[in-house]
This record gives C-alpha cells, sequence and structure tokens, in this order.
C-alpha cells in the first residue's frame, strides 16, 4: 500500500510538475468556479428561475472534468511522449495496478474541486447547504468520482491507439455536458440520447446528489449507487482490456511509440 | 494586400489540419447548438431557435478563436519559425492580423453549422428580423474578433504558459460578453467590464438583428460604441506591440519567453 501510495504521488508531482501553486488552483478552482457560474446563470436565464439549487448540485460534478477527463486522459500519452511507455509495457507489475495509482491522486482532486466548487456555488447563489444530508452527499461524491476516474483512466488507454486525443477528451467533455442530466433532465432527451446517459458516468450520481435536496428514500440512493459502482469497474476492465489489445498491437505491428 | 492575402490563405490551409481546429470549428457547434436547443426549449422564447443557432455558432467561434489564433503566436515559437516571421521585410503585425483574419473567416463557419444542426433537430423556420443589418453586423464581428485575439496573441507572446491560458481565456468571454444570456443577467459590476469589451456590443447588435431593428437610432449608437472600442482595443494593440518589440530587442527573449 505504501509503495502504491509512493507511486500515486509521484506520478501525480509529475502531472503537476509545470504549475505553480497559483496556476494549479486557477486552473483547478477559479476556472472550473466560473464554469458553474456560467452554466447556473444560463440555467437562470432559461428556466426563469432563482431556485437554481439542483444546477449548482449538478454541475459541481462536472467540475471534475478537468481532471478525470482532460489530466487523466492524456497520462498514457504523456507516458509514450517521456518515453516511459515501454518500461511500463514491460514491468511485470500489473497493469490494472498502474492505471489505479494513476488514478489515485486525480480522483482525490476531482473530489476537493467538486466540493469546494459545490460550498462556493452554493453561497454564491444561495443553496440551502444546510438542509443537505452531508454524510450522505459525501458518499455520492465519493463513488461520483471513482467513476468519473475509471472513466477517464479508459479514454486515456485510448491514447496508445490514436494521436487524436485532444478531439476525443474535448468530444468527450462535451457528451458529458450535455448526456450526464447536470443541465436539464435526460429524459428530455431523444431515445439514443437516453441511452448514452445510461452508459456515462455520474448520470446516477448527479440525479442521486439532486435528490438529497428532494424526498427521497436510501433506497433510490442505493440503487443509483450501485449501478455507479458497477459502471466503475465496467470501465476499469475496459481499460484493461485496451491496454492488453495495444499491447498486442504493438508487439505485432511496432506501433507502441508510434501513435 | 498580396501578402495579407496569402497569409490569410496559408492559415486557412494550416488550422483545418489540426484535429483541435476541426473539434472547435465542427464538433464545438454541433455540441453547443444541441446543449442550447435543450436549455431554451422550456425558456418559452418565441424566436429561440434564433437565439440557439446565433449563441452556439458565437460560442464555437470564440472556441476557434481562443484555441488557434491566440495561440499562433506560440505555435511559430514551438515549430522556430517565429524570428523568420520577425526578422521578414514585411510587417510582423501584418503576418499576424493575416493569419488571426483567415481563422476569424473560417471560424464562422461554425454558426452555419450551428444552423444546420438546429435544422436538424426540429426542422422548424428561423427568423430573421433585419437581415441587412445582421450582414453589416457579421462584417463588423470579424473586425471586433480579430481585434481583440490580436491584443490577446500580443500579450500571450511574454508567456510560456499560452496553453494554460487559453483555456482559462475561453469561458470568461463567453460570461461577460454575453454570448449565451443577455449581459443584464449579470452582476453590475460584470456588466461594466462587459460593456468595455467591443464583442460584447457586435453580440447585442447580433441579437437586435435577429429581433429585427425597430429601433435604428439605438442600433446606430451600439454600432458607434462598438467602433469606438474596437479602436481603442487598436491603439492599445499598436501601443503593446511596441512595448514588445522593445523588450524583444532589449532582452533577445523572443524565442524563450
Amino acid at each position: 500500500m505504501k509503495q502504491f501510495i509512493k507511486m500515486s504521488f509521484v506520478d501525480f508531482k509529475g502531472h503537476l510538475g509545470p504549475f505553480r501553486l497559483e496556476e494549479f488552483l486557477t486552473l483547478n478552482i477559479l476556472n472550473p468556479f466560473l464554469t458553474l457560474v456560467f452554466y447556473c446563470l444560463l440555467a437562470g436565464y432559461t428556466y426563469k428561475t432563482s431556485d437554481l439549487t439542483s444546477w449548482v448540485i449538478g454541475n459541481s460534478f462536472l467540475l471534475c472534468t478537468s481532471v478525470c477527463i482532460f489530466s487523466l486522459g492524456i497520462v498514457f500519452t504523456r507516458e509514450k511522449q517521456c518515453g516511459r511507455i515501454r518500461s511500463i509495457i514491460c514491468s511485470p507489475l500489473s497493469k490494472l495496478q498502474i492505471m489505479l495509482q494513476k488514478g489515485f491522486f486525480p480522483c482525490l482532486v476531482c473530489i476537493l474541486t467538486t466540493l469546494v466548487g459545490f460550498l462556493l456555488g452554493g453561497v454564491f447563489f444561495h443553496v440551502p447547504l444546510g438542509k443537505i444530508h452531508w454524510g450522505l452527499y459525501g458518499c455520492i461524491l465519493g463513488v461520483a468520482m471513482v467513476g468519473a476516474c475509471s472513466f477517464g483512466l479508459a479514454i486515456g488507454a485510448i491514447g496508445l491507439l490514436t494521436d487524436q486525443m485532444h478531439l476525443i477528451l474535448n468530444t468527450v467533455s462535451a457528451v458529458m455536458l450535455i448526456f450526464t442530466g447536470t443541465n436539464f433532465p435526460v429524459a428530455q432527451l431523444p431515445f439514443w440520447g437516453r441511452g448514452i446517459a445510461k452508459v456515462l458516468p455520474l448520470t446516477r450520481s448527479v440525479e442521486a446528489a439532486k435528490l438529497l435536496c428532494d424526498d427521497f428514500t436510501m433506497e433510490q440512493i442505493m440503487r443509483l449507487l450501485l449501478g455507479e459502482v458497477l459502471l466503475s469497474v465496467c470501465y476499469l476492465i475496459i481499460a484493461r482490456l485496451i491496454l492488453v489489445y495495444a499491447e498486442h498491437k504493438a508487439i505485432k505491428e511496432g506501433t507502441l511509440e508510434l501513435f | 494586400m498580396k501578402i495579407l492575402l496569402k497569409t490569410i490563405q496559408l492559415q486557412i490551409k494550416n488550422s483545418w489540419i489540426r484535429p483541435m481546429f476541426r473539434f472547435c470549428l465542427i464538433v464545438n457547434p454541433i455540441m453547443n447548438a444541441f446543449f442550447l436547443y435543450h436549455m431554451f426549449l422550456q425558456s418559452g422564447q418565441p424566436n429561440f431557435l434564433s437565439y440557439v443557432v446565433l449563441n452556439a455558432g458565437l460560442m464555437a467561434l470564440w472556441g476557434c478563436i481562443c484555441f488557434s489564433s491566440i495561440g499562433d503566436i506560440e505555435r511559430e515559437r514551438y515549430m522556430g519559425t517565429l524570428p523568420l516571421i520577425y526578422a521578414t521585410p514585411t510587417s510582423f503585425g501584418l503576418v499576424i492580423l493575416g493569419k488571426i483574419i483567415g481563422n476569424t473567416f473560417l471560424s464562422m463557419s461554425s454558426i452555419l453549422i450551428s444552423y444546420l444542426t438546429v435544422k436538424l433537430i426540429c426542422f422548424e423556420r428561423i427568423h430573421i428580423g433585419s437581415p441587412i443589418y445582421l450582414f453589416l453586423s457579421f462584417l463588423l464581428l470579424i473586425i471586433s474578433f480579430s481585434s481583440v485575439a490580436l491584443c490577446i496573441a500580443y500579450l500571450l507572446m511574454l508567456s510560456r504558459k499560452t496553453s494554460l491560458y487559453m483555456n482559462l481565456l475561453e469561458l470568461p468571454i463567453i460570461l461577460f460578453c454575453g454570448f449565451a444570456f443577455p449581459i443584464e443577467e449579470l452582476p453590475v459590476w460584470a456588466q461594466t467590464i462587459s460593456k468595455c469589451i467591443p464583442i460584447t456590443w457586435v453580440v447585442k447588435l447580433l441579437r437586435m438583428s435577429i429581433d429585427g431593428v425597430s429601433n435604428t437610432e439605438a442600433f446606430n449608437r451600439s454600432f458607434g460604441i462598438c467602433m469606438l472600442t474596437t479602436g481603442i482595443c487598436m491603439v492599445f494593440i499598436w501601443v503593446i506591440y511596441k512595448v514588445i518589440d522593445m523588450q524583444i530587442r532589449v532582452n533577445a527573449t523572443l524565442e524563450v519567453s
């Protein structure tokens, strides 16, 4: 476990390397907060309401995309650029462990970003923060971020097969904004859109978190969280399968470092 | 003029081959239009489809400018062509202006893409109140977007973290210039900032043109303020260009800053 934490921290430190503290805070706190303000104001304008609680909750969860999609999405591409990918592939260490190491600290940053975004947004838009069941909120947040990071790792693994990661990551981020039900109900989407929503991370967590400000039963919350956990496991399996496929392709075609 | 046109042509070709630019130009307006359509669906606004097309197109247009025009100087530096452009007998400003106009011109097709997306979603008629005024506003849009992009591009010449600032600049402009909703929704202090940016006035003109210009005086006033703020922006560009030029020559930091 000690080795796991150490390796996770080294990896995370490598990611932080080019940034100063104020730049890191601007990128992970200020910019996400502005994003939240923008979508909440847009919702206030289009839905003509001053009660923005459900939008603050939903959009605060989406703030994690800057880390779980844009940072985790390029982990393997970055390893390739730094010339480490060969060592990772040849290492006898489990690839799943390597992936989990890469996701551990980003997941904590996601939790922090979402929490800070929610608190700041809550104060800014007068959300009744006292009414929230914080214990349940913490559980939902944790499960949601694990799901989002697993999804980010699965997307990141695609980086071993293509050089179009900027295009993919930005598209995925836009898809998450539209189809996770953060700004308008999933029921409003067409049939195929509801199908996409079901396989995306955060859809169930956002629904569960929104329920916290409404009448809810524990059964409803647990059902949604279980769905999210299962989805996270599926994404980790998909990420592992993509790595296996990339490994085989690299052995066959010698293209590991080509893309 | 020939240099300007050649630079515009070259820039359009260069931008098109970049995957990120293709995302901003094609995927972004589609996604924006789809998102805004669903957001405005319950708004009860009579002419909401026109706003969806305009807002989605403008957001995508600014995205293109942010991730291309503003980063062009950094890209030239990275490829090692910045000193060549700088030292060539043609004015450096003219080359950069050509690049930015080329990008803005190409990026305007995102408005067309958002229009086609909305048409595909609901097949309904999209009403434009005053097409001639809209055309005039679009001409002004090219000038004002180019001037703001040029201003930011020069400022970012001094930094090596252009990609960080490109990401940070996208949303504040969308928020403060009223791309998605009128600036009257913002707090008063934010509205004051908004009114200093020429883009805000262009967006206002575009909205007026879509609604139909019934009060020509109000249109002319906004048009005048837009020209004035764009003029101030251009003077500012000239001043910072001189300062940066001096700094680069004294410190020899063109390729390293």
